[in-house]
């Protein structure tokens, strides 16, 4: 048996058990999850970014909008009322990082899509108080001015396929994306074509009002647009998820 | 996988064990740490190292503290 | 005991606890102000002036960052470097190791804060930094543990004195927090950008295992290494009970790295996460508060101290709001206050008054104690001290109390409904109420980092005079050298 005199004397011996107590906490909360199957509920829609949504979503990761704004609903019956149903894990599935938050500073944004027109973003995010007059949110005018940068998406792209992202990068790969997630998703999830698709996306919607550029906004709206609006609640009976969680 | 090892990865079985194995644990210091009257006075001269190291030739330690150690009980 | 002869500013590495105490101060001072201007931006937004790099979002990070790893992190490398070698009573291992700490580490705090400010960021909080700092963290990490304990492995007694293992858990715990959230894959080898490996839910419970043990091991075992060095040393009589400390260490240990789930109550990990992190944050209050007994009680039967010592008092106080805060936390963290408390400033004050009371009152206390042995010399003003402490414990109320009014009130706001069971509050509503706390708040911080300032000004004298001293010394020998 080690006596604890031995401990307080061996260097060596402190750290291993030392060690061994701190790692418990974390093995027993964190490992399961990855194994548990209910942990992530069973449920269609969630798909992927697109090209352009994804640079959408690293521009509101530089911006540090997560600091202030959560993405991430709670059961109860005021948040129903204010932003929707409460947030599934499955929603931010592809989601490296998470973008729940810790503090509201300004109202969650799991469900912010399609709530509002794109011009109202547009104004809403080159000056907050020309819509909202109380808003304490900074002024984001360079949004506007910057053009987007998306000579490297590809390699965004890659990177996040890398983590588990289904995003396609051979024929196989792509038919598997049309199997799940119909065609014309699975085009927008094609690596190769990420260039061509996320012209596409920003011309067709013109989110940013500019129609000859494409713009940072033009990135950040479309992410805007699309959070929270991909499972189709009235599909599932609300006993369905409970069982989840 | 024998058959007495299935019995540890059923929730209801690990969760009380490890609840009982880290109880016991935590009593088995708290026997070690505070019984025996040798093993106490032990511990507790420990508690002296930082004071050991005096800085007599320091001027900061001058005039400023007094050493009254405590007498232990 | 001193070996005879030589003095212990020759006998140990002293160099290295100057460079890392001085640097504390500077990112302190830094990191301090830069929360003040970004709680000022809160209450009035016009001061984010429409620059990119100075817009609440991107100067968060920096404040944090400036706080927690520049000004604590360096406090801690320099206490445990100053206590290690008088408890081992012997020199750091290496020098040359430990500069490489100190520039490793201060480089990467200041590269941190440059970059989150040009828009690179994990958007992870509290472990911002992308992928190059991390791997420069891990590297100056490991030498830090090297030679720690090594230089453990030096000492002249067999025991090793409590406040080592505190400081060997907090290396420990922090290289294996740092290294599993950090998880990432870059976009490429010349890109700062990259990927966190996980996602959705199991990300944010590793991220919250990850940012409630930085609280943890960083802001709390560490600190508690140097509460157990330096109140004992203040006061001049040993801690009130060693057992006690064991105890003290192991459930502590234990407890902490199962509470991070209290951050994601009711959201979309699973409950029975949650439901265990908050077990075990009730249960986190017994060793937490049986420290905080530890600490305070050493002044038993000198009670008369906290009257002529400033240095006391400011040692004293940071225990109490440990304890304050170590009794919020359990409570915010039962699911039903949390329903409330989430998501609000409540958290914001909460963890105020943990940093600024408990971490930042502690380390002043212990540098009070620690610069004139450093320099060799007494401390400028006394009075300056009791300044310094009575600007940071009003700092510290102002902060707390507006936070509680501004959380407490925003929470029953958001959930009260009018008679015909709609929202009685748009979301707008209560940002608009949170205006007066969110001005109090910042006048409190304007408070605090007033009293950091005294404190810069105090030392500053301090160090001069040590060196005038030094010259006179030098001088007067030189003289009976020429009279001989």
């Amino acid at each position: 048996m080690i006596k604890h005199e031995s401990i307080e004397t061996n260097a060596g011996l402190l750290i291993v058990l030392t060690l061994i107590v701190i790692s418990i906490g974390g093995l027993v909360e964190i490992v399961p999850l990855f194994f548990i199957n209910d942990t992530v509920e069973e449920v269609e829609g969630v798909r992927p970014y697109s090209a352009l949504e994804l640079r959408g979503r690293d521009i509101y990761q530089r911006e540090g909008c997560y600091l202030c704004h959560s993405q991430m609903i709670r059961p109860f019956r005021d948040e129903l009322l204010r932003y929707g149903h409460y947030s599934l894990a499955a929603e931010s599935k592809y989601d490296h990082p998470f973008q729940w938050g810790s503090k509201r500073t300004g109202p969650d944004l799991a469900r912010v899509g399609n709530k509002y027109s794109n011009e109202w973003h547009v104004a809403h995010l080159v000056n907050p108080r020309d819509v909202v007059p109380q808003s304490i949110m900074p002024n984001y005018p360079w949004l506007l001015e910057a053009d987007l940068d998306y000579s490297d998406v590809q390699d965004r792209m890659r990177a996040l396929k890398m983590t588990g992202v289904p995003y396609s990068e051979n024929q196989q790969e792509f038919e598997r994306n049309v199997a799940e997630f119909g065609p014309a998703i699975a085009e927008k999830l094609d690596i190769l074509r990420a260039e061509e698709t996320l012209m596409q996306q920003a011309l067709a919607n013109d989110y940013d009002g500019q129609r000859s550029r494409i713009t940072e906004m033009d990135a950040l709206v479309a992410y805007l647009q699309v959070l929270g609006t991909m499972v189709d609640f009235s599909k599932y009976d609300e006993g369905y998820f409970a069982d989840f969680r | 996988m024998p058959e007495w090892l299935l019995w540890f990865t059923r929730f209801e079985n690990s969760k009380i064990l490890a609840l009982l194995l880290f109880f016991f644990t935590f009593c088995g210091i708290l026997i070690y740490v505070f019984t025996g009257k040798a093993r106490s006075r032990r511990l507790e001269s420990y508690k002296y190292i930082p004071l050991q190291d005096d800085d007599d030739d320091s001027d900061a330690a001058r005039g400023e503290v007094e050493h009254d150690e405590r007498n232990e009980s | 005991m001193a070996q005879a002869g030589i003095r212990s500013t020759e006998q140990y590495n002293y160099d290295i606890v100057r460079k890392f105490t001085i640097m504390a101060l500077v990112w302190g001072l830094l990191g301090m102000t830069a929360g003040v201007y970004i709680a000022s931006e809160l209450a009035w937004p016009f001061l984010n002036f429409d620059i990119p790099e100075i817009t609440f979002g991107r100067l968060r990070p920096v404040h944090t960052t400036l706080v927690i790893f520049g000004f604590g992190g360096s406090a801690l490398f320099a206490t445990s470097y100053y206590v290690v070698q008088r408890t081992c009573q012997t020199r750091l291992y290496s020098d040359w190791m430990a500069t490489f700490t100190f520039w490793g580490w201060q480089a990467a705090v200041a590269l941190g804060a440059l970059s989150y400010m040009f828009g690179y960021t994990q958007g992870r909080e509290y472990a911002e930094f992308e992928w190059p700092i991390d791997l420069l963290i891990a590297v100056t990490w490991v030498v830090y543990f090297l030679l720690y304990v090594q230089t453990l492995r030096r000492r002249s007694q067999p025991h090793i004195y409590v406040a080592n293992w505190f400081y060997v858990a907090f290396i420990l715990a922090t290289a294996i927090l740092h290294i599993f959230n950090n998880l990432a894959v870059p976009v490429g080898l010349f890109s700062l950008k990259s990927y966190s490996l996980f996602s959705g839910v199991q990300d944010a419970m590793t991220q919250w295992w990850y940012g409630h043990n930085a609280v943890g091991f960083f802001l709390t075992a560490a600190f508690l290494g140097m509460m157990y060095y330096f109140v004992p040393k203040q006061a001049g009589r040993p801690v009130y009970s060693y057992r006690l400390s064991i105890v003290h260490f192991w459930a502590l240990s234990f407890l902490y790295m199962w509470v991070g789930g209290h951050h994601l109550h009711w959201t979309a990990l699973p409950d029975w996460t949650s439901t265990l992190a908050a077990t075990f944050s009730i249960m986190l209050l017994l060793p937490s508060w049986g420290g905080m007994i530890n600490g305070i009680m050493t002044l038993s039967g000198a009670w008369d101290k906290l009257r002529t010592d400033p240095i006391m008092l400011f040692l004293i106080t940071s225990l109490s709001f440990y304890g304050m805060s170590t009794f919020e936390g359990p409570l915010m963290s039962l699911k039903s206050v949390n329903a409330l408390s989430h998501y609000t400033d409540w958290t914001v004050g909460h963890v105020h008054s943990g940093a600024l009371g408990w971490v930042a009152m502690v380390s002043f206390g212990s540098f009070y104690h620690l610069i004139p042995r450093l320099y060799d010399t007494r401390i400028y003003s006394t009075r300056l001290i009791y300044v310094h402490f009575w600007l940071a414990t009003i700092g510290i109320l102002l902060y707390i109390t507006s936070m509680w009014v501004a959380g407490i009130f925003q929470g029953l706001m958001l959930r009260s409904f009018d008679d015909y069971g709609n929202l009685a509050y748009t979301f707008v509503e209560t940002v608009a109420f949170l205006h007066q706390p969110y001005a109090v708040r910042a006048v409190g911080g304007m408070f605090f980092v007033a009293g950091v300032v005294v404190m810069a000004w105090n030392v500053i004298k301090t160090v001069r005079r040590a060196s005038s001293e030094a010259a006179e010394l030098e001088a007067r020998i030189a003289a009976k050298m020429a009279g001989a």
